[in-house]
């Protein structure tokens, strides 16, 4: 319990820091603090994507449900934070293009991205046998998630983009000022214990589920 | 530097809301599991 709560005010702490200490990048101005929402929602989205792979992988080598529990759970969680990332990224585009779409590399691939693991979840939903749908998922979840790197990292880069810079530039240096830096770091820290706390809670949820269908 | 509080106000408001639907979850998902 006392980590959950050490969780709740860490992002609060973090939240308060970004409004009132964190300074504002000057091309940015005050979209700066999207930063500290949209980077954390993108990398927990990959961070998930990628454990729904390795627990498929696990899947198809052990045929352990635990193991479809973990896949099934951080893909569904992926999206929602890819989702987040899409709509926080759109609000930023509004304030700084003046449009939230523009079919941007970025907004094409993350949308592509979408399509992929909101097939993921049609698949999942569309098998009755919990073998047969775990074993397909599986297969499906390990072969999306090449896409992935390619989406989120190579693709944006091949294409002129109105993006900015990533937070690496090509130099493999930090540009950043050290304060956006501290706050940067402490959301992304902040957003990755949220993203196990809600896995952690969904697969409880599974194992219930399947516990009671069982019985 | 108002409005930068309204929003910050928002953004915490949201953030313990959250928060305490997750916690309300842990502790349902924990009394199911002891049953």
């Amino acid at each position: 319990m006392i980590w959950r709560i050490g969780l709740g005010l860490w992002i609060a702490g973090g939240l308060v820091a970004a409004f009132l200490w964190a300074p504002l990048v000057p091309v940015l101005e005050e979209t700066t603090r999207v930063l500290y929402f949209h980077i954390p929602t993108a990398w927990v989205t990959v961070v998930a994507l990628g454990w729904s792979m390795v627990h498929s992988v696990l899947y198809l080598r052990r045929r352990r449900m635990e193991h479809d529990h973990q896949a099934a759970a951080a893909a569904e969680i992926g999206i929602l934070f890819c989702v987040a990332a899409t709509v926080s990224g759109s609000v930023w585009a509004k304030a700084m293009w003046g449009a939230y779409w523009n079919w941007d590399p970025r907004e094409t691939t993350i949308f592509f991205l979408l399509l992929v693991y909101g097939a993921y979840l049609a698949l999942r939903s569309a098998f009755d046998d919990e073998e047969r749908r775990a074993r397909l998922a599986a297969v499906y979840s390990a072969a999306a998630f090449v896409a992935v790197p390619f989406l989120m990292f190579v693709v944006p880069r091949l294409y002129f983009s109105l993006h900015p810079d990533p937070i690496v530039n090509p130099r493999g240096k930090l540009d950043m000022d050290p304060r956006i830096r501290l706050v940067f770091y402490a959301m992304l820290v902040g957003f990755t214990g949220l993203y196990f706390w809600m896995q952690s809670l969904r697969v409880r949820v599974a194992r219930l589920q399947r516990r009671q269908h069982e019985t | 530097m108002q409005g930068n509080v309204v929003v910050l106000i928002v953004a915490l408001l949201v953030w313990a809301l959250l928060f305490l639907y997750l916690l309300r979850l842990e502790r349902r998902v924990k009394e199911l599991e002891k049953r």
